[in-house]
């Protein structure tokens, strides 16, 4: 997808202004609260009208106050998956899915409903009634929703937001399965990195209602890993394992990781923190860590007040931080072999 | 005290067939007009606002007499009515006029009161998915609004049933025609004697009003098993 | 603040207290409106210091007020009926009756329109007639429909009008296509003109009994009134606006 975008509008203190384009599928909108995202957010989906500028998608010209086109929303086939889902309450699951669906021609409807509900495991939810939905049921219905409308584009509006800390990331999977199966660009704001980082290639920052970088979502976390309360966090698909004790041992490239979380073992995505590597430059005698993972560096990079050390590790990629005085006590230049120390406990699941 | 006159049963049949007729009639009109109140952005809405409102805070017997102005033989309109050869006053139809000015803004207001607290997300989204402004007000905003356009409606009804200022000013007393309960109660309160009569209509019209209040909460009570929000 | 409201309030206290001095009520049947104001002016002008306070509707609805405890020291009534109704709830004494003037039932309408005889009245869209339930011109209107065999047949045509005055005003806005009120009424009217007489042999003669209350036989000034009513001053009055003094 090819969007071409400026636009400004003035929301009582609030000023917004900003001019960008871009081509790809999966485009991040990335900021703080009050950055500016959902103004954009609705600027592009028509609710709101900008007070100067153009929007431009694929060739189509979605507004241009200077030729005086403003497309209304059911017009420019612009699928929006808000923060709180908001299914139509008077409708069951079954109605609210196929409403848009309902209201595409015939020949524009691309998407088969029933695959739509297999990958995002809605059968059970079929018959029921939205108001007995749980937060995740309630935002993969609302995806069904939109994807059935078969859109051009889908922007999705921090759809992780509103759901239970613990069990958000388990939707990861369900989005990740319909952008692949269904081949329709995505437009994912949030404010967090992670989100930013599983499901989007490039990224568009904002603050205080102005553009201030276009990056990926990759280059992105390793800037701030300096500022950063929880370090660069390195995300870890997993997926066999072996018990060992009440521990899981999943392999890695050509090593294991030890692991104690909580919970059955099972494949999925894991966190692990920069700040939770200990270099060292031979391998300790003894150590209460469970993993201790020969490394190589392959590049150094400042971020803030610390270094990032990116490793390769049994071919397997891992980025760790150190301050500055840590680079001259390892001796760390890339080539330069190191041993990784990890505690079981320092993992995380995601998903 | 209930030895009704044929009259009398005219008289409550009357009054049943114009509440209703008033109230099914005045209900596009009133979801017509809280939609634009709540919803467009059409000037002067205060002033529409204001005049919607009118009725509610007039004098029925003024709001009867504006409309006998307006409609009379001498009225403004009406010497192109009496061409038209269509008469109003002093029929049915002047009955079920003064029982729909009189009780539209009730109608209004309840309706109102119900599409403020529809989630302007809901609507948003359903244009997001392609319905233009006509289907989101079919799909999303009226079924949503059931519960308050039924509110409304059984208020207006219940209005309607006891109607008396506006009505007799350009409807007349006529027996068998306009004399609906409250009028024909009116003329029993004159005559000495009256009394057992009037108090006799009078229960009538309680009980007529229960009815309805006992049909909007059963309604209502449907509603919401059906549709829980 | 609060003396200047007290004070405010004893002046209005007073003011209504002192209202109740040198004063006659009365209740009027309301065909005899114009007729009794000037009555009352002209009495007043000979005797200020007494107030006359007339109060005029249906004779039906005048004899329901005083029988519900309305002041009035004297009541007119258009027929005998509501007179014998209040003697026997023995708020009028019998022999504090007696007959006052006498009227005649006519039907006025649009100068254009052509009524020789009842039967004329059948195809008419709207006829306006005082309640039957509490105005004698509409008893009386309804006994005449009866006798001339017109009633069924007007059924559904009859606006029922809260008094004389208001079948009338119906009458004379075009509203209906004629009314029936008293000759009196009629000769007072500027947009309709007496069409028919209705023959006398179809109604009841209609004499206005008038009544002294009890309240009123204790009241000194109603005396002097009850003299003047019966003045060939009076009388001249009456006749002026067409009622039969006998």
């Amino acid at each position: 997808m090819k969007m071409d975008v400026s636009l400004c509008k003035t929301l009582g203190n609030f000023r917004f202004a900003t001019e960008f384009a871009l081509e790809g599928s999966r485009i991040g909108i990335f900021g703080p609260s009050g950055s500016g995202k959902s103004t954009l957010m609705h600027l592009l989906a028509g609710l709101h009208k900008p007070d100067q500028g153009s929007i431009r998608i694929d060739g189509e010209t979605l507004f241009d106050d200077t030729q005086r086109i403003s497309l209304s929303p059911e017009k420019r086939r612009i699928g929006v998956v808000f923060q709180q889902a908001h299914l139509f309450p008077h409708m069951g699951v079954r109605q609210n899915l196929l409403y848009g669906y309902r209201r595409i021609p015939k020949r524009q409807r691309k998407i088969d409903p029933q695959a739509l509900i297999a990958v995002l495991g809605l059968e059970s939810l079929l018959g029921r009634n939205v108001t007995s939905l749980s937060g995740g049921e309630r935002q993969r219905v609302a995806l069904g929703r939109t994807v059935l409308s078969c859109p051009r584009l889908i922007l999705m509006d921090e759809p992780l937001n509103g759901l239970d800390e613990g069990l958000k990331y388990q939707i990861i999977p369900y989005l990740k399965r319909v952008f692949d199966e269904f081949d329709i660009p995505l437009l994912f704001i949030s404010h967090s990195l992670n989100e930013m980082r599983l499901m989007t290639d490039e990224v568009l920052e904002f603050q205080a209602g102005q553009l201030i970088g276009h990056t990926t979502a990759e280059d992105l976390a390793r800037r701030r890993m300096g500022n950063s309360q929880v370090g660069y966090i390195n995300l870890l698909p997993l997926g066999e394992y072996r018990q060992i004790g009440d521990l899981h041992a999943y392999s890695w490239g050509n090593q294991e990781l030890v692991l104690s979380v909580s919970g059955e073992g099972a494949a999925g995505m894991f966190e692990l923190s920069s700040k939770d590597i200990t270099l060292f430059k031979r391998h300790p005698e003894a150590s209460s860590a469970r993993n201790l993972l020969r490394c190589r560096v392959t590049k150094l990079f400042g971020a803030g007040n610390r270094v990032g050390v990116e490793m390769e590790c049994g071919g397997q990629p891992l980025v760790a931080q150190v301050v500055g005085e840590a680079v001259d006590d390892l001796g760390l230049v890339p080539g330069r072999e190191l041993v990784a120390v990890i505690k079981a406990s320092a993992f995380r699941r995601l998903y | 005290m209930f030895d009704f006159t044929p009259t009398d049963w005219q008289a409550m049949e009357l009054s049943a067939r114009v509440a209703l007729t008033a109230t099914l009639a005045a209900l596009p009109f009133g979801f017509a007009a809280a939609y634009l109140l709540v919803f467009s952005r059409l000037p002067g809405k205060a002033l529409f606002d204001g005049l919607m409102n009118l009725p509610l805070v007039l004098p029925p017997v003024v709001v009867g007499y504006l409309l006998l102005l307006l409609l009379g033989r001498n009225g403004w309109l009406g010497g192109l009515l009496e061409e038209l050869g269509i008469r109003i006053i002093f029929t049915w139809k002047a009955a079920v006029l003064a029982s729909m000015v009189v009780g539209f803004p009730l109608l209004v207001r309840s309706i109102r009161t119900g599409m403020e607290g529809i989630d302007l997300r809901l609507i948003q989204a359903s244009r997001t998915l392609g319905a233009r402004w006509y289907d989101s007000l079919f799909t999303i905003v009226l079924p949503l609004s059931g519960r308050a356009i039924l509110a409304g409606a059984s208020l207006m009804f219940a209005r309607s049933l006891g109607e008396f200022g506006a009505t007799i000013i350009i409807a007349g007393n006529i027996p068998g025609v306009t004399q609906t309960i409250p009028l024909a109660i009116y003329d029993y309160t004159g005559a000495p004697g009256g009394e057992g009569m009037a108090l006799g209509l009078c229960l009538v019209s309680i009980a007529l009003a229960f009815a309805v209040l006992i049909f909007n909460q059963m309604m209502v009570k449907r509603l919401e098993r059906e549709h829980p929000q | 603040m609060l003396k200047k409201t007290i004070f405010y309030l004893m002046v209005g206290l007073a003011w209504t207290f002192s209202a109740q001095a040198a004063e006659v009520r009365l209740s009027v049947a309301a065909s005899l409106t114009d007729a009794v104001k000037e009555l009352v002016a002209t009495y007043q002008k000979k005797t200020p210091n007494v107030k006359i306070l007339p109060n005029f509707a249906s004779s039906g609805t005048l004899a329901k007020q005083i029988a519900q405890g309305a002041p009035a020291d004297l009541f007119i009534s258009a027929n005998p009926q509501w007179m014998q109704f209040l003697v026997d709830e023995q708020l009028i004494p019998a022999d504090q009756v007696r007959a006052f003037v006498f009227n005649s039932l006519v039907f006025v309408g649009e100068k254009t329109r052509k009524i020789s005889a009842m039967t004329d009245l059948a195809p008419l869209a709207r006829i306006a007639i005082g309640s039957p339930k509490s105005t004698p011109v509409g008893q009386y209107a309804e006994q005449a429909l009866t006798a001339a065999g017109l009633l069924d047949q007007v059924q559904g045509k009859l606006v029922i009008a809260q008094d004389v005055r208001q079948a009338l005003a119906y009458a004379e806005r075009g509203e209906v296509e004629g009314a029936f009120v008293y000759k009196t009424d009629a000769l007072l009217a500027r947009q309709t003109v007496i069409l028919l007489e209705v023959p006398q042999e179809l109604y009841s003669e209609v004499v206005y009994p008038l009544g002294v209350t009890n309240a009123g036989l204790t009241h000194l000034p109603v005396r002097a009134f009850l003299d003047f009513l019966g003045s060939a001053e009076a009388r001249g009055i009456l006749q002026s606006y067409g009622f039969i003094v006998k």
